[in-house]
């Protein structure tokens, strides 16, 4: 296990989880946007919003690769089912309390279900699950974020 | 302009409005259709070749439509804004008179949906009570769409596409059945607000009422100011301005492409099987579309169609397809939908299977629009100037074949002579072009000998003696009225015995006042259709180039009569009923429309 194993994974990791979720946009399994979400948090431009998102979004899955090694280091193991595992429960936790009850706690642009008349435009809350997002939302995202896990996993334990 | 119409003059058949009685409304992305009674039958998101998300146009019964209207009996008297894509209709009623503003709005800077159709209701006098239902039926009325509330805001989904209807003192919405609807009563002076804001492939966007009303204000200033920038000064300038403005609805913003229609499968005969997907952009029309936008002075639309052009036909230079994409693509596969079809006319399709045809007529339109881009004093850099000589060798090599010619029959291929007037068109430009030294000169002699033997070919086989005029295909006696563009784009001298008689053909045998057929004869398809608009205004200018600019102005003046009340044609009209037939607004009616009004300013300049 290594650090730089665990940051090299994650970089391959969130582009193996971000080509997921836009490949489920293109197949219109789901309208989850994660680069749209953190963006629009900051700008209210799109094609700002879009392009800061991105690189938002790349520097969460860095800290949560870290996040992943730290625990590989604690319990002193790794490997990528590891990961998987990992991931599963990240993608569970983002659905149902990341994405779901801390942003649109903290970004000013999402609706929630106390919103009243506001001064600026709402984005859509993602729900439980994001399933405002589409039905087969949570699946698309837990299967991202299994991917992603499986990757950080492999590469901090190929890293040795 | 604000025409009338007759009280209750909108008789929907089974549910279906007339075609004259649509007007469009866009945002350089999608078109929307709205009937004189306020119902949007046709809206495709989130671009215009998309499935549409309302279709009632093509399913009266499953397609979903948006209706705004007064609860009581009513008139309607409708009219663009000055200049602008943003309708205006006045409702009156026993109770009063409002007025409904319906735009697809453009973004005006800060965070807005990413396609966005406002309808603002205005109480002018009285008070009118107003309801309205959104029934949204996406991809086609094929996908099964869920209503639901995000932060009390009626939605519908389905996969990756969802809309949400805002609305501001327009009553409490409410979901039934797959419709959200409400109603309000519409006082003097209130201003009520029903926008959808729809998104594809990413969460929605609900703007603030602020927002609507300023992207509002802020869409028709955007309109204004381009229809100011437009240079016509000439005969017919309200229908010169609104065909413009019609056009820009069909550009295709970030390409630049011009789809040839809002619609598929408007029939060009009701009832029958003539229906086909327009939302593809022609090379057919690119000669067209150039020379109206330099006509117009919109250099930048020129520039972007210019270059979408020669980036579209890369993909299979030197040969081209008959049809693109609006992004680009060369793929275009036909399929039916399960649909009623406009007035039971059936199949309804998507995709258009002419895109794989041969229509050797596209070589000279092409090599058309390259000889006016640069002799507009546009440059043509190296590499496309290449690839024009490379085109102009390659039609030494296939202007012998047979093809499905410019109206894409669907019989056996022919010897159609309008095909083989344009290669010739094609190779004597590409001849100037070299010979002023734009595009390579090395085979320039090969150009000139085979225009020669195509000349040949068209004076000796294309030619009756017997009708004195160009008939459709070599050795047949059957006209067609497409063979005028050798005129337009100047086949030979435009003022001899062979042209005037070709013309005084077409105005005999296909025209019926106004009124022109395409052609005489079969073309591999059941039944009839309506007269072509198009032809009309190609008659127009053959007259004029001929010099009979008397009976230009004559039949100018009854073909601008022939628009629907805001001054739009479609592909076709009954000559019978006066009624629209065919996909609506179609461009190249538009685009003939402006084609032959600056021929006639020009030559009754002369």
């Amino acid at each position: 296990m290594s650090l730089w194993g665990a940051i090299a994974g994650g970089f391959a990791g969130t582009l193996v989880l971000t080509t997921a979720l836009r490949a489920g946009n293109e197949f219109n399994l789901t309208r989850m946007d994660l680069p749209f979400l953190l963006g629009t948090a900051f700008s209210s431009d799109r094609t700002r919003a879009k392009a800061l998102g991105f690189i938002l979004h790349f520097l969460a899955g860095l800290v949560f690769a870290l996040i992943y090694y730290a625990i590989f280091v604690a319990i002193g193991r790794s490997g990528w089912w590891l990961g998987a595992a990992f991931g599963l429960a990240h993608g569970t936790f983002s659905g149902t309390v990341l994405v779901n009850t801390l942003l649109p706690l903290i970004h000013p642009r999402m609706g929630t279900p106390s919103t009243a008349a506001t001064s600026v435009a709402l984005l859509e809350p993602p729900g439980f699950m994001m399933l405002n997002y589409g039905p087969q939302t949570p699946l698309v995202s837990l299967a991202a974020h299994i991917a992603y896990g499986t990757v950080v996993g492999g590469f901090v334990s190929l890293a040795g | 302009m604000r025409r009338r119409d007759r009280p209750g003059a909108l008789q929907r058949v089974g549910g279906y409005a007339p075609i004259s009685s649509y007007a469009a409304i866009g945002d350089g992305r999608t078109v929307a259709l709205v009937a004189s009674d306020g119902s949007i039958d046709w809206l495709p998101l989130p671009e215009v070749d998309s499935p549409s998300a309302l279709g009632a146009i093509l399913d009266a019964e499953r397609g979903g439509r948006f209706a705004l209207a007064p609860e009581l009996p009513y008139t309607a008297e409708r009219r663009y804004l000055p200049g602008t894509n943003v309708l205006e209709t006045i409702f009156s009623t026993s109770r009063g008179k409002v007025l409904v503003t319906d735009a697809m709005t453009v973004p005006a800077g800060g965070l807005g949906p990413l396609r966005e159709l406002s309808r603002q209701v205005q109480g002018l006098v009285g008070s009118v009570p107003m309801t309205w239902s959104v029934e949204p039926r996406f991809g086609y009325a094929a996908a099964s769409t869920r209503l639901g509330w995000r932060a009390g805001v009626p939605v519908a989904t389905t996969g990756g596409d969802a809309l949400a209807v805002c609305c501001f003192e327009a009553g409490a919405p409410e979901l039934a059945a797959g419709v959200i609807r409400g109603r309000f009563e519409a006082h003097a002076g209130i201003r009520a607000l029903v926008a959808l804001c729809a998104t594809h492939q990413e969460p929605l966007v609900v703007p603030t009422r602020d927002e609507l009303e300023s992207r509002l204000e802020a869409t028709a200033a955007f309109w204004r100011g381009w229809s100011d920038d437009l240079t016509y000064a000439g005969p017919w300038r309200d229908a010169v301005i609104r065909s413009a403005l019609a056009l820009k609805l069909l550009v295709h913003a970030p390409s630049g492409a011009l789809a040839a229609a809002a619609t598929t499968s408007l029939p060009e005969e009701i009832g029958g099987e003539r229906n086909w997907d327009y939302r593809f952009s022609w090379v057919r029309d690119s000669a067209f579309m150039l020379n109206a936008l330099l006509g117009l002075s919109c250099a930048p639309e020129a520039r972007a169609y210019f270059w979408w052009l020669m980036h579209a036909s890369q993909l299979t230079h030197p040969r081209l397809r008959v049809l693109y994409r609006l992004d680009g693509g060369a793929r275009a596969p036909e399929r039916t939908l399960p649909l009623e079809g406009y007035r039971g006319s059936r199949p309804v399709r998507v995709g258009n299977a002419a895109a794989g045809q041969r229509q050797l007529d596209t070589y000279g339109e092409l090599l058309q629009t390259a000889w006016l881009y640069a002799t507009t004093g546009h440059r043509i850099d190296r590499d496309i100037a290449r690839r024009l000589a490379e085109v102009a060798e390659l039609i030494c090599q296939i202007w012998r074949q047979p093809d499905a010619g410019i109206w894409e029959v669907r019989s056996e291929e022919r010897h159609f002579t309008q095909s083989k007037m344009m290669c010739w068109i094609a190779l004597d430009r590409a001849r100037q072009l070299a010979d002023s030294g734009v595009i390579p000169n090395r085979h320039a002699g090969r150009w000139r000998k085979e225009a020669e033997a195509i000349r040949e070919f068209v004076e000796t086989r294309c030619f009756s003696e017997q009708k004195r005029s160009y008939v459709r295909s070599a050795d047949s006696d059957e006209l067609d009225a497409s063979v005028l563009l050798g005129v337009l784009f100047s086949y030979g001298d435009a003022k001899t015995d062979r042209w005037a008689g070709t013309i005084e053909a077409v105005r005999r045998e296909l025209a019926h006042g106004p009124f022109v057929r395409r052609y005489t004869g079969e073309d591999g398809l059941a039944g009839s259709e309506g007269a072509f608009l198009t032809c009309s205004f190609w008659l127009v200018e053959s007259f004029a180039r001929t010099g009979r600019v008397n009976d230009a102005i004559r039949l100018m003046d009854e073909l601008v009569g022939l628009a629907n009340d805001v001054g739009l044609y479609a592909e076709e009209i009954d000559p019978t009923t006066g009624g629209f037939l065919g996909n609506t607004p179609q461009g190249l009616s538009h685009l003939a429309l402006i084609s032959a009004a600056l021929a006639v300013a020009a030559e009754a300049e002369r």
